[in-house]
């Protein structure tokens, strides 16, 4: 890992290991970009090394920004904006994620659409497919807006695509978005009344992973559920229930691209109290496909720590063994370069953290 | 012709300029010649709906104006973030 790219409530911070550092003791900042602004999220493409990220000025709305070095200017991008006759404007950008194709990037925003860059992130489209379909009209906002939050490509194929959205369920496609079909069957919406259960399109899904190495497995956390899905996201499968989550309510979810038996969570107490259990910071594994969870909290705070972490500020960065970092709304950022066996804190005071990703 | 005057946060999308000369009747069409030569600026204080951002005002003559008022020859066109944020 090159560097960590945490996004916050006033601006990009890039995180860099000490050079000649033993791995113990916290990262640099050795650039800010953005002062001021929400960067809601940041990200590499490692294919062409250009950075992306997603910045919502308080007054004058979200843009997307590309640079070659995030030290050095970022120049904005055309769109991603919804074509004028549909009288709708971006709100937040939420979520850039590398497609298969050469030079192509997706991008989820709120209100909930999908778009498709073909340049390395230059220029944006809407899918208008997605934006199409006829069940929009019955989703629903959550507390952080109606938001296309995760992209889930299938490796090798560029026609197949899973996306995630909040609250409007799983959405697939196998022919490179120009028709979609959804993919909630197995969950429960607990926040709903048992009898509006069945016909709602109101699915809360926090965040989806795609298994790189299995991408027929996806792992899901939901508003209230962890679960998988093995047939490419048409159906999941409840693995939050009794197998040792202190609660199956949180917001990111990380798996590990080596190992598609393995996925993380970090639970918060509730969606009426959005704090880690007890004060106890804990990440869970599963090396099970969700069989059994087991906590990992060595060097995280475990007493007097009500912290909260979103849905994109936890990253893996796919090395082996697995670093894992997540950075939270009280400015913290922890990372474990032992797939979890043990934490510390790499960064503290910094504003708070939207999103991160490994770099 | 109207002059439009730039709040600080937005004028690296024109040049670093503070105060631009734009032709046009209507604080809509002052804007919209604005972007048109200076097209970093598009969606910043208008979205792509053609609507002015919630929390930026435009002033004319002392007073909070939409993009349909007219504007005279000699008129100055204020662009102000409002005082929010957090």
């Amino acid at each position: 890992m090159r560097e960590l790219l945490v996004g916050t409530r006033k601006g990009l911070f890039v995180l860099r290991k000490p050079s000649g550092s033993s791995g113990k003791g916290a990262f640099e900042i050795t650039a800010r970009a953005f002062p001021g602004e929400v960067v809601e999220f940041a990200m590499r493409d490692i294919r062409s090394g250009r950075y992306l990220a997603g910045v919502t000025h308080g007054q004058f709305g979200p843009h997307l920004f590309y640079a070659d070095d995030p030290a050095s200017s970022w120049q904005q991008a055309e769109g991603p904006a919804f074509p004028a006759a549909l009288n709708t404007a971006v709100e937040r950008i939420w979520v850039i994620e590398p497609g298969v194709g050469d030079g192509e990037l997706w991008c989820g925003v709120a209100p909930a659409a999908l778009f498709h860059s073909g340049d390395g992130g230059k220029t944006w489209a809407l899918v208008q497919a997605l934006w199409d379909v006829p069940e929009r009209a019955q989703w629903n906002p959550g507390a952080g807006g109606m938001c296309l939050n995760s992209i889930c490509p299938w490796p090798g194929d560029r026609n197949r695509l899973a996306v995630s959205i909040s609250a409007g369920g799983v959405w697939l496609t196998d022919d490179g978005g120009k028709s979609w079909r959804r993919g909630v069957k197995g969950l429960v919406p607990r926040y709903l009344p048992e009898e509006a259960r069945h016909d709602t399109h109101a699915h809360c899904v926090h965040h989806i992973e795609r298994v790189p190495q299995q991408p027929s497995t996806l792992y899901m956390q939901f508003h209230g559920g962890v679960y998988r899905s093995d047939d490419a996201g048409e159906s999941w499968i409840d693995i939050g229930t009794d197998r040792g989550l202190p609660s199956d309510f949180g917001f990111p979810l990380a798996i590990d691209v080596h190992d598609p038996n393995r996925a993380f969570v970090i639970p918060l107490t509730s969606d009426m109290d959005r704090v880690m259990p007890g004060g106890k910071v804990r990440v869970y594994e599963t090396r099970d496909r969700g069989g059994s969870w087991c906590a990992l909290e060595e060097g995280l705070p475990q007493s007097q720590a009500y912290l909260t972490v979103l849905r994109q500020a936890f990253c893996t960065d796919g090395a082996s063994p697995l670093g894992l970092y997540f950075g939270v709304q009280s400015g913290e950022v922890f990372g474990s370069a032992d797939g979890g066996r043990s934490w510390r804190t790499i960064a503290s005071r910094l504003p708070p953290v939207v999103a991160m990703r490994c770099a | 012709m109207p002059r439009v005057i730039l709040t600080g946060s937005i004028q690296q999308h024109v040049g670093g300029l503070g105060a631009i000369d734009v032709d046009g009747d209507t604080a809509g069409a002052v804007m919209n010649a604005l972007e048109a030569a200076y097209p970093p600026l598009r969606g910043w204080a208008v979205d792509e709906r053609g609507m002015l951002r919630r929390h930026v005002k435009l002033f004319l003559r002392g007073s909070a104006v939409g993009l349909d008022a007219a504007l005279e020859h000699d008129d100055e066109l204020h662009i102000v973030a409002a005082i929010s944020g957090g």
